[in-house]
């Protein structure tokens, strides 16, 4: 894919150039923590898309008469809500929205950023506009941008999809931003343009290969906090609605009951936190496979 | 380094223009007509035609906007809908208060990062180090909302060792040190992503100045390994300290905005919060300009303190 560190070693070898998928793959089983973070991850997963059949009872199902009760109750193992909900399936429906609402903004800001990116640097007045423009949306805090956002446009999921869209966006403009700029420079945009190719060619069939992988990086740097703040939209009340199974609505639910069922509010703390620290420990390793520098060490090492 | 000051606050300028503009334009994206929204679906046409008046709806958008602009920089930000008196004249205690949890919040990202950091990279690959890394891993991943009710569950429930909302004691208020009690749980849940961060990017800029050729043309003159780590290896890494810690004051910002709302803390955060709940408009705008303009006036200080303290670039 990228020029030079690669082509010596697959010329001296004559085998096909690796795909980044093989890299990522022998990243995660070089490294044990990345090893973690992926198990964590795809149970998580798993545990998201097959929760119909997954999750013991239905998440809005009641048993008024065990309201409350703790962990280790028979048959519900992380014990009942305020309104006798199990928490167990409630906490494994929750994985699936809140797993949703968090992935979601990134992969669209993601793809509005690539077009953004690439023309802010291809042509500069066009690109001093959109720049200066990100830099207003930089000048508000993450969280407190998201929450005007969704307070003005009302509460929902896809609400607050959008908005946490927009905000990521100057941070993932950015970063594409200053990978184009790299390869405008370069000698393969140079000879593109001298054999007259139309400049949209250029942009989205020569530099993206070079420029998705930076968008890439950064997105799985910046998911948990996304996940993070996506349930703390919830939390207050802005994002998903309350019968809804969400981690976020759950906590905010429990904090009425602190006193005689913590479980409720502590529980969904600790998945969004497992959750979290799996992307962050496979972000590293992510991000030194889809970096030509260092990803031959990924396969040296073993 | 005047010149520099002149300019970022030039630079500034566009900038909080455009905050304004984007607070301003932010009521547009509340579906169907504002007024109506505001004041539920009882309201009469009459009290709905006198909110758009007042609220200048019926007016073209850039002198909506004008108009607005003008005002704001009279420090005039509206009344607020749900309690009737101006949002500004509310908006001053409550800006305090935060200050004072978001001075709690950074002086312990402050000090708990740089000691631990300073730990770490001087006990590089030892077991307290590993055991550092795990817990910045932990804390980082941690959300605000939920460590706060961690902490408050506790250390207020399970052991009522901290009161569990509020600045001051309700029956005997004032003091310092019972300013200190309570805000020492939301001021440890505020900062704490932020510790973990700080900590992790100074480690490794420590680790990466003991690496550096000066420190062993150091070591080789026969300066003592102590004086070497705590002296020359915390001074040099002092700028990306001090670097990394200012970006946080964004982070500090969003996180104290839970904080407030968990330990009940009455700060802006609280206020915006209370003010989305009764779909206070002007009081949101409000909330909305003033942590934002503060943010841009905290990120300034801070670029301005890295300046002073990086000798390469005095």
């Amino acid at each position: 894919m990228h020029p030079n560190a690669e082509m010596t070693v697959t010329h001296r070898r004559a085998k096909k150039p690796r795909s980044s998928i093989f890299f990522i793959w022998r990243g995660i089983l070089a490294d044990h923590y990345a090893m973690c973070g992926a198990l964590i991850l795809i149970s998580v997963m798993i545990a998201a898309v097959f929760a119909p059949w997954l999750a013991p009872f239905d998440p809005t199902v009641s048993f008024p008469r065990l309201r409350l009760e703790g962990l280790g109750t028979p048959d519900h193992i992380l014990g009942l809500d305020h309104q006798g909900r199990d928490m167990l399936s409630r906490l494994i429906w929750g994985g699936r929205t809140t797993l949703f609402a968090g992935i979601t903004p990134v992969l669209l800001s993601a793809l509005c950023a690539i077009p953004l990116g690439l023309v802010a640097a291809w042509n500069d007045r066009l690109g001093s506009v959109i720049m200066r423009v990100m830099d207003v949306l930089f000048a508000f805090p993450m969280v407190l941008l998201a929450i005007m956002l969704a307070a003005f446009m009302g509460p929902g999921m896809l609400n607050m999809i959008i908005a946490l869209t927009i905000v990521l966006l100057p941070y993932n403009t950015r970063v594409v931003y200053v990978a184009a700029q790299q390869e405008r420079n370069s000698s393969y945009i140079e000879a593109a343009i001298a054999a007259a190719t139309p400049t949209p060619k250029i942009l989205f069939v020569e530099m993206l290969p070079n420029v998705v992988a930076a968008s890439i990086v950064y997105s799985t740097t910046i998911v948990g906090n996304i996940i993070i703040t996506a349930a703390g939209l919830s939390f207050l009340g802005l994002g998903v609605q309350a019968p809804t199974a969400e981690w976020g609505i759950i906590t905010s639910d429990g904090r009425q009951y602190l006193f005689n069922a913590a479980h409720i509010s502590l529980l969904p703390g600790i998945a969004i936190m497992a959750v979290v620290i799996a992307f962050n420990l496979l972000g590293d390793t992510l991000r030194d496979a889809l970096d030509p520098k260092t990803r031959l060490a990924l396969t040296s090492r073993k | 380094m005047p010149h520099f000051v002149v300019m970022r606050l030039l630079q500034m300028i566009p900038v909080m223009l455009g905050v304004s503009f984007v607070v301003f334009i932010s009521v547009y994206l509340v579906p169907g007509d504002v007024a109506r929204t505001v004041l539920g679906n009882q309201a009469s046409d009459v009290a709905v035609q006198a909110l758009r008046e007042d609220l200048g709806l019926n007016r073209p958008l850039l002198v909506q906007y004008g108009i607005w602009l003008w005002d704001l920089l009279q420090f005039d930000l509206g009344y607020s809908i749900s309690q009737r008196v101006e949002v500004a004249s509310l908006l001053g205690d409550k800006i305090v208060n935060s200050f004072i949890l978001m001075g709690f919040s950074l002086f312990l990202v402050v000090a708990v990062s740089f000691l631990l950091s300073v730990f770490s990279a001087t006990h590089f690959r030892s077991l307290g180090d590993r055991l550092t890394i795990f817990g910045t891993l932990l804390l980082a991943s941690a959300p605000t909302f939920w460590l706060g009710i961690l902490l408050l569950y506790v250390f207020s429930v399970k052991f009522p060792l901290f009161p569990t909302s509020g600045m001051y004691n309700f029956f005997d208020p004032g003091g310092f040190w019972q300013l200190v009690h309570h805000a020492t749980l939301p001021a440890i849940a505020t900062a704490a992503s932020s510790i973990a961060i700080v900590t992790r990017v100074s480690r490794s800029a420590m680790i990466d100045v003991t690496n550096k050729t000066y420190m062993t043309a150091l070591r080789s003159r026969g300066i003592r390994r102590r004086r070497l780590s705590y002296v020359h290896m915390v001074r040099n890494a002092l700028p990306s300290f001090v670097n990394i810690s200012g970006l946080q004051v964004g982070y500090l910002f969003g996180s104290a905005i839970f904080s407030e709302i968990i330990f009940n803390w009455p700060g802006i955060g609280l206020q915006l919060y209370n003010a989305i709940l009764q779909r206070d408009v002007p009081m949101i705008q409000g909330c909305s300009m003033v942590i934002a303009l503060t943010f841009v006036i905290s990120n300034f200080l801070a670029d301005y303190i890295v300046r002073a303290l990086d000798a390469s670039k005095r």
